[in-house]
């Protein structure tokens, strides 16, 4: 048996295919892009090397526009974690107690995370159309013209428009993990507390979340680390419009390689975001150890 | 963790050099590929074509694979001039497989922009002249025409040729071209007393002023898409400054700080701020507000020529005028001088095989569609015509007489300048129309960005 | 951790773990909550599939949002026929189930390696494939790109499955690992008595054994790839190889005046999975807990 499992060569030829494919998408493109983001180049010319001016212009350039961009996408994460990860809590915590239906709310709550987002945000557009969307729609209907907006293409209400969907449609989700760990609270521990007379906030407060604390990281990584990298409903919505209002860094980085040809820059972000998604999930563990601790 | 690092740099030079490998070995295949078909058939058809390009019907089990890529998809206006240009040449080359593959017009610029990356272009494809093109000029990935352009040259005027002109070499032909032009629903003017388009610019207020009253609409104009607002401001800054001091701006012969200019910025800011703008227009995208034009919601649309065959099709050309816009500063501008030229173009990859019969085909393909377009009414003709033009539609015509008796063109900015430059100047052009920056902002920003 | 939570999902919910008690005003508030913000998810797809069956002058004012009063299925055949639907359907069923064979078939074998055998670093290892999970797509996106076009694979379904595959990989693994640790070693023993060497445990112990695994793992991949936009967009530009968002996201430009055909596009591309989801939802559920929570 031993021998068996420790044959060099078989555990090089079970892991080679993963160990591969790892490697080449994930990893070397990392590398790559580290690398090209000193370089000028349009894709299919010559490469120039620059040294660090990309990340220098990248900062300092008000055409590119990148603290805006990177800002928008830091107060998306902000959001994230205190708006959409409390509704999330606040409904987990009331459908984990054990009511009625409970299973069937969850299913519909998940809906939205299902969906594409490329769907969502087309639904979304249609929902914003300043002639004929149902949000204005409905505002006329009630009396309230003077409320209506060309949502997506003001710039005071294209950010906050175009947050709304995308803070929407993963609440569905973080709900879900967080009923899910609510679940695996140990009755008895629900049950001693109330025989001590504690009542449902307190059985919250001081059972149910400090349980649920791993879940709570979690979420909080994926909803912040999510809205740095946010593209598709921005880009389906907005795409980044109107004069980079609602412009994100991946936005952006597909703008400069895409459009302005300059897959130097456009490197140069795509490392940047890379950075910044590692060392805000190493913050938020921290974070979370130092309450544990 | 320092083995580890440096362990992955390792893996990471050996799989990028892996890479490179590949690529050339992928080369090396495809060229092999090549070389032997090129052997069997197209190396000397090649060498024949240029002693007797008549005679390659002689060998018709020996056709030469030609392959184009444009942006006619079914639902492009210029879709039928394509079919019936390709229906000619396939009957008159007989010797040539032609095969053609339309891409819509977004996706088209990044899978032209891939293929020249990889070296894998067809043989023609269809690219837009000045600075589109030149990139791939620049990159060495495009066929110098020049030797070709020769024999076509009495039916191709120089002046055509300007847009594919780079270190004094020819690398492409072009199709139709297109100008920017104001059109007006006759309708609505009626209505506060007008029965034609007003051909001054006193008179152009006046009568915004009278639509404004009257709760119409003047103009419509997508900010979604902001070429579309180029097409405004562009023709308003002309009409302001002057064609020549625009064309130099474009060309980076002059700085972008010029008072003109900013004059004109600020009376295209003047005319949204009276209201002349449907506000809605900023979410709207170009389609949504040519729809809104043909439904007669607004009084006034600028936008490209190539819009008069929607136009007539949509059954509106008979109160539909188009008309040059007005001169604003009579002083530095004339009535003539127009937005636009020839920009659709094809062009012949160094890399194709038989790329002196690519480029021979190239023009005739580039004379039939651009008579077939031109009949269409998608623009007018790059090609001096040599047929019946009296079943064009009237709008096309007009603006065939507008283009006769212009005395200079400038180029649409983001086509002049390269794609870079383009969107900077795209961004501050977005910002003129939400009223973010004024005039002096404008030039001094894109003295600042661009120069 | 995660075991205890995926279980707790899995298990039938005991409705009467908590005793009953008298009908309160504050439960009304509850499930009135409850079912506000259940119309607030639902309604969006009501919307949806009432005007892909409207005409512009319903849609645009008559009748926003009642059912359509006249049920226009015409809409449907112009998104078939004209928007391409049916191909870009088809093209994601490709690119999805390739993907999800490919991350199956290389996972186990990578599990196996990692769980079964002995050796040194296979912890490390592991730890590396589970960097897999926070490395954000965009990071490859100009490499990939720019690799592909020179090995001339982009517009080709390849230029989707592989990069789907690797980004698939890190959560794969660590299912995989979930249930492979499971499996008792006597198993593999007694398949080594009756002589079978590394590869037949693999492919006659183990792989039949983690059926479960291939369900959680196929339905996260499976949605990875159906849903995906942004390597869709830049990697694929032909129409023949295009996927649904991307599919979906052209015809609406291309029919920007147009909602009716557009909304059936929008409900073809969307009611596969949600039909899917009614029938398997807490599978659904489970497997998209599994994949967020390492435990």
């Amino acid at each position: 048996m031993k021998k068996v499992y420790s044959n060099k060569l078989t555990i090089f030829l079970f892991i080679l295919p993963a160990l591969l494919l790892f490697l080449l998408i994930l990893v070397a493109p990392i590398f790559m892009s580290f690398y090209y983001s000193f370089f000028n180049w349009n894709g299919f010319g010559k490469k120039e090397f620059i040294g660090i001016s990309n990340y220098i212009e990248l900062f300092t350039s008000g055409s590119i526009g990148f603290p805006k961009a990177l800002g928008n996408a830091l107060l998306l994460a902000v959001l994230s974690v205190g708006i959409q990860l409390p509704i999330a809590l606040g409904f987990a915590l009331l459908l984990g107690k054990g009511r009625k239906g409970e299973r069937g709310f969850l299913s519909i709550y998940f809906i939205p995370v299902l969906i594409s987002t490329v769907i969502i945000g087309q639904l979304w557009l249609k929902i914003y159309n300043p002639s004929y969307g149902i949000l204005n729609v409905a505002l006329r209907a009630l009396g309230l013209d003077k409320l209506t907006r060309i949502w997506l293409g003001d710039i005071k209400t294209a950010l906050g428009a175009a947050f709304v969907p995308i803070l929407w449609q993963y609440v569905g989700y973080h709900m879900l993990l967080m009923y899910a760990g609510i679940k695996s609270v140990p009755t008895e521990y629900r049950e001693a507390a109330m025989i001590d007379g504690a009542r449902e906030g307190q059985i919250n407060r001081y059972i149910v979340l400090p349980y649920i604390k791993p879940i709570l990281k979690i979420s909080t990584i994926f909803a912040v680390t999510g809205s740095l990298k946010s593209f598709d409903l921005i880009y389906v919505l907005t795409n980044g419009g109107p004069l980079h209002a609602t412009e994100v860094p991946s936005t952006l980085m597909i703008s400069m390689l895409f459009l302005r040809n300059r897959y130097g820059m456009g490197s140069t972000i795509a490392f940047l975001l890379i950075i910044l998604c590692f060392a805000f999930a190493l913050i938020i563990g921290r974070i979370f150890k130092d309450k544990e601790g | 963790m320092k083995k580890v690092i440096a362990l992955l740099l390792t893996v990471v030079m050996i799989v990028s050099s892996l890479v490179a490998c590949g690529k050339d070995s992928g080369n090396n295949n495809g060229g092999n590929a090549g070389n032997t078909s090129g052997n069997t058939s197209g190396g000397s058809n090649s060498g024949s074509s240029e002693t007797n390009s008549g005679g390659s019907n002689t060998s018709s089990d020996e056709k030469i694979n030609l392959t184009m890529w444009c942006i006619a998809t079914e639902s492009d206006s210029n879709r039928h001039a394509y079919e019936a240009a390709i229906a000619d040449l396939k009957a008159a080359h007989p010797e040539i497989n032609f095969t053609w593959e339309a891409t819509q017009n977004q996706e088209y610029k990044t899978k032209i922009k891939a293929a020249v990356a990889a070296n894998e272009m067809p043989d023609i494809f269809f690219t837009w002249s000045c600075a589109f093109l030149g990139d791939f000029v620049d990159a060495g990935r495009v066929y110098c025409v020049d030797e070709v352009y020769k024999k076509y040259a009495s039916e191709l005027p120089e002046v055509m040729m300007g847009n594919v002109k780079y270190d004094g070499k020819y690398y492409g032909a072009p199709l139709t071209m297109n100008i920017v032009a104001m059109f007006t629903n006759l309708d609505l003017l009626k209505e506060v007393g007008y029965d034609q388009a007003p051909t001054t610019y006193e008179e152009l207020i006046k009568c915004c002023d009278a639509l404004v009253a009257k709760g119409i609409i003047p103009f419509g104009c997508s900010g979604k898409e902001t070429w579309c607002v180029t097409e405004y401001l562009e023709s308003i800054i002309e009409k302001t400054a002057g064609a020549s001091v625009l064309n130099d701006i474009f060309a980076g012969k002059a700085t972008w700080k010029n008072d003109d200019v900013a004059k004109g910025v600020e009376i295209f800011q003047e005319m949204i701020k009276k209201g002349y703008f449907d506000p809605e227009g900023m979410a709207l995208s170009n389609d949504e507000v040519k729809a809104n034009f043909i439904a007669g919601k607004y009084a006034f649309y600028m936008n490209g020529t190539w819009n008069c065959a929607d136009f007539y099709n949509a059954g509106i050309a008979d109160k539909i005028q188009v008309a040059e816009f007005p001169v604003i500063d009579s002083s530095k501008s004339k009535m003539g001088e127009l937005i636009g030229g020839p920009s659709d173009t094809l062009a012949v990859a160094a890399s194709s095989k038989n790329a002196e019969k690519a480029a021979e085909i190239t023009f005739e393909l580039a004379r039939s569609i651009c008579k077939y377009g031109y009949l269409d009414g998608n623009g007018l003709p790059a090609w001096t015509p040599n047929y019946d033009t009296s079943s064009i539609n009237p709008l096309t015509q007009t603006v065939a007489d507008i283009v006769a008796k212009s005395s200079q063109m400038v180029l649409f900015g983001d086509t002049a300048m390269s794609a870079d430059k383009a969107n900077i100047y795209l961004d501050y052009v977005s910002q003129i129309y939400a009223s973010a920056i004024d005039g002096k902002q404008f030039v001094d920003g894109l003295a600042k960005d661009i120069q | 951790m995660s075991k205890d939570i995926i279980n707790a999902v899995n298990n039938d919910i005991r409705k009467d773990s908590i005793p009953a008690r008298k009908f309160k005003v504050k439960e009304v508030w509850v499930y009135f909550i409850f079912i506000f913000w259940a119309l607030i998810n639902l309604f969006p797809v009501y919307w949806m599939f009432t005007f892909s069956l409207k005409s512009n002058t319903e849609i645009f004012g008559e009748n926003v949002a009642g059912l359509p009063r006249e049920w226009l299925w015409s809409n449907y055949e112009r998104a078939l026929k004209v928007g391409n639907i049916g191909r870009y359907f088809f093209n994601s069923v490709v690119v999805a189930v390739s993907t999800i064979a490919i991350v199956m078939f290389i996972s186990l074998m990578a599990t196996f390696a990692l769980t079964r055998f002995f050796w040194k670093g296979r912890k490390r290892m592991n730890q590396f494939f589970m960097l897999g999970l926070t490395i954000p797509i965009h990071a490859s996106i100009v490499p990939i790109y720019v690799t592909l076009s020179r090995l001339g694979l982009l517009n080709t379904y390849f230029a989707l499955i592989i990069p789907y595959s690797a980004f698939s990989l890190a959560m794969a693994i660590l299912v995989c690992t979930g249930f492979m640790q499971e499996l008792p070693m006597e198993l593999d023993e007694a398949a080594c008595i009756d002589g079978c060497g590394a590869w037949g445990i693999f492919f006659r112990i183990i792989v039949p054994l983690m059926k479960p695994a291939v369900a959680t793992v196929s339905i996260y991949t499976f949605l990875q790839c159906w849903n995906e936009l942004m390597f869709a967009n830049i990697f694929i530009s032909d129409s023949v190889h295009k996927t649904l968002p991307v599919g979906v996201q052209a015809l609406s430009g291309q029919y920007m005046t147009e909602w009716g055909p557009v909304g059936a596009a929008l409900v073809l591309a969307t009611f596969p999975t949600l039909i899917f989801y009614a029938f398997f939802s807490k599978k659904i559920q489970a497997s998209f807990i599994a994949g967020a929570i390492k435990g």
